[in-house]
């Protein structure tokens, strides 16, 4: 026996698949650890390059860019958020890494910026308190600011 | 290009949803999976079965601290199935030759 599928099925059947897929591509982002230790680490940078000596916020950032390193070059493609799920690399995509570090690039812009804005202002510790913004801007807002990038850029 | 092929085993509404989930995962936690598709365990358990059993889908056990955890993910043959089965369905839509369920 052999049964007709009609093109109305077949298409609910196709909006299936799709809202399967883009579930799946909702999945994309870093771990909340990610951006709860970049927080910490700007905070730490801010610190050690107000109050520290030269050599120590150096070293400080040197460690802070090594370990970031480390990390990201096993969670920047986004693939796997949680433990729960690896995004397949073709849902993806292959921006994904560059627009985490165009993100980052440009928070490290807009620390300087806020340094240089509170201490025109005549604030004491700019640099501390600057990097405290940033800090938690990335550690509560960072998923949410990927995200619309990578829309954004159609990561 | 693959090869239009409607698929009945994958066709169902359910089973649909799971293996295009899969389709774009390389994996995916049996919990994950109950709770994206609102499912519960022993219907999960029993999709899975039936897709496993045509060789679609290949679930492994694994140890995580003191709890066992099951991870699913497409084989090749599923994949293949998969995208034969959406080709199909587009072609279906686009009005090209109607898709006949096999006995």
């Amino acid at each position: 026996m052999a049964e007709r599928i009609a093109p109305d099925e077949a298409r609910e059947a196709l909006a299936a698949v799709t809202g399967a897929r883009e579930r799946m591509a909702a999945e994309v982002g870093l771990p909340r650890l990610y951006w709860w230790g970049m927080a910490a680490g700007w905070l730490v940078l801010g610190v050690a390059g107000d109050v520290a000596p030269e050599w120590l916020a150096a070293v400080a950032t040197l460690l802070f860019g090594a370990g970031h390193s480390t990390v990201a070059s096993r969670l920047l493609d986004g693939r796997q958020r949680t433990g729960d799920v690896r995004v397949s690399a073709a849902v993806a995509g292959r921006r994904t890494p560059l627009v985490v570090i165009g993100m980052l690039l440009a928070l490290v812009a807009l620390t300087v910026a806020a340094a240089l804005a509170l201490d025109a202002d005549g604030t004491g510790h700019p640099a501390i308190w600057a990097a405290a913004i940033i800090a938690v801007l990335v550690g509560f807002g960072g998923p949410e600011i990927l995200r619309v990038l990578r829309r954004a850029v159609r990561a | 290009m693959t090869a239009a092929r409607f698929d009945e085993l994958i066709h169902p509404s359910t089973r649909l949803t799971l293996v295009a989930t899969l389709a774009a995962a390389d994996w995916a936690e049996f919990g994950y999976l109950r709770e994206r598709l609102n499912l519960s365990d022993s219907a999960l358990s029993k999709q899975l079965a039936t897709l496993e059993d045509a060789g679609y889908v290949a679930t492994e056990r694994r140890l995580d601290g003191s709890r066992h955890r099951l991870r699913a993910r497409l084989t090749d043959r599923g994949r293949e199935a998969f995208e034969g089965h959406v080709a199909a369905l587009r072609q279906i839509v686009a009005g090209g030759d109607p898709a006949k369920v096999s006995p």
